[in-house]
């Protein structure tokens, strides 16, 4: 019975806390999101543009560590035994994606352009201890170009 | 090609939903699919009780034992306690068990039988003990519901469903663990036909054992005394009415002509001796 108490509250908890804590995640991406407007991030290889006005190319990247909560955990647990779409995931690898990108963004300054872009995902500390939080990691990375007009 | 910097009216990649609800949806529905599988089982135990073999049970049995905890204590008495189980059973109650004594320290006045032979004797029964006879028909009493398989019966819905919940999601899955600290498999009771099947058996062992039956009734007889302070553990409230019991007991007893004699001492140095 008192296990089945620390169990709730430590569901309450990460129910509470996760959802404060990814309310004000989702607030910042908005709001650095718009800042970087300016800054397109594109999957194609290369521009056309001649080759002496690039001024300077350059490898970016920026990548994020989220950890689920164990509301989330849970409400995984209980899909996996009836299948389905794990809704409770998608907003955390949403978020994972999106920071990475701006962290990305961030790291390129004042370049024109971010070429050839690719978001990658793994996941971190689940394997080694089953009993543990699994925790997602997104990197993405791209050729941040800056050209002259 | 112009880059128009736009932000998305929506996000595809997270569907708008409620989590909470999903998880009361989910829960219920696992709650409810378990509370079906609880009450078919219920249905099914006596079936499959009989088809339970020796060997499973004592694999499955070790489980059982473990999720117990606690430890062994009192080693002077368990060993005694442990080699009049197996005296009874060599000699009288011939059966495909390995009994193993576990002696736990409580005021319990209680002993158990659990899967695989296991049993459970409290320090609280043993320090109310006055005679061997006494013991032994207690510890015969508990060879009976062995020999019926009545702990398997009793706890057969525990076993079960705590075989199906490791089948199904996994031994080390959260869903076993909630379910293993759920289910209290200790808390086995019998049906009044198994109590009345049990203690006829231990009156059939201890009369073999002993040539008669002196000292059978003893511990039902202390119950309704001591029954006032409250200090008699579930074991003998669960089990039937100690008044009748005895009066039925007693019936066997006229009615198969055993011997009262005698009761023999319990071992002085070993009863007296405080670890």
């Amino acid at each position: 019975m008192y296990d089945l108490l620390i169990f709730l509250a430590l569901i309450a908890v990460g129910y509470s806390v996760g959802t404060l804590l990814e309310k004000r995640h989702y607030h910042s991406i908005h709001k650095r999101e718009k800042a970087f407007f300016y800054l397109p991030a594109v999957t194609i290889k290369s521009v056309d543009y001649p080759e002496e006005k690039i001024r300077s190319a350059e490898l970016v990247y920026g990548s994020v560590v989220i950890s689920i909560d164990c509301f989330k955990k849970i409400l995984a647990g209980l899909r996996n035994i009836f299948g389905g779409t794990i809704k409770s995931y998608e907003s955390l690898i949403d978020r994972a994606r999106r920071e990475a990108l701006l962290r990305m963004k961030e790291m390129a300054g004042d370049a024109t352009v971010i070429v050839n872009v690719r978001i990658e995902t793994s996941t971190i500390a689940r394997k080694a201890n089953k009993k543990g939080v699994g925790c997602l990691e997104a990197i993405a990375y791209g050729t941040a170009l800056t050209l002259e007009k | 090609m112009r880059y128009t910097p736009r932000h998305p009216k929506s996000n595809v990649n997270v569907t708008p939903t409620s989590h909470i609800r999903e998880f009361f949806v989910l829960a219920g529905g696992l709650l409810s699919l378990i509370v079906v599988i609880y009450l078919v089982l219920g249905l099914t135990v006596d079936l499959i009780v009989p088809h339970i073999s020796i060997d499973l049970e004592n694999k499955m049995g070790v489980h059982f034992f473990q999720s117990m905890g606690g430890k062994d204590v009192d080693s002077q008495r368990g060993y005694y306690v442990q080699s009049l189980i197996d005296d009874l059973r060599e000699r009288c109650a011939k059966l495909p068990y390995r009994f193993k004594i576990h002696v736990r320290k409580a005021s319990t006045v209680n002993a158990m039988a659990l899967p695989g032979g296991h049993v459970i004797v409290f320090t609280g029964l043993l320090d109310k003990m006055s005679s061997e006879n006494e013991l032994a028909f207690v510890l015969a009493h508990e060879m009976g519901h062995y020999a019926h398989r009545d702990h398997l019966r009793a706890g057969g819905r525990a076993v079960v469903l705590m075989t199906f919940s490791a089948l199904l999601f996994g031994a080390d899955s959260s869903v076993s663990k909630i379910l293993s600290h759920t289910l209290n498999i200790t808390e086995l009771s019998f049906s009044r036909k198994q109590e009345t099947m049990a203690d006829e058996f231990a009156l059939e062992t201890i009369n073999c054992a002993y040539g008669h039956v002196g000292g059978a009734t003893d511990f039902f007889e202390k119950i309704p005394k001591e029954q006032d302070t409250g200090k008699i553990g579930h074991y003998f409230a669960s089990h039937p009415e100690t008044r009748s019991r005895i009066s039925h007991l007693n019936n066997i007893i006229r009615s198969r002509g055993f011997n009262l004699a005698k009761r023999k001492p319990l071992p002085k140095a070993i009863w007296n001796f405080i670890p």
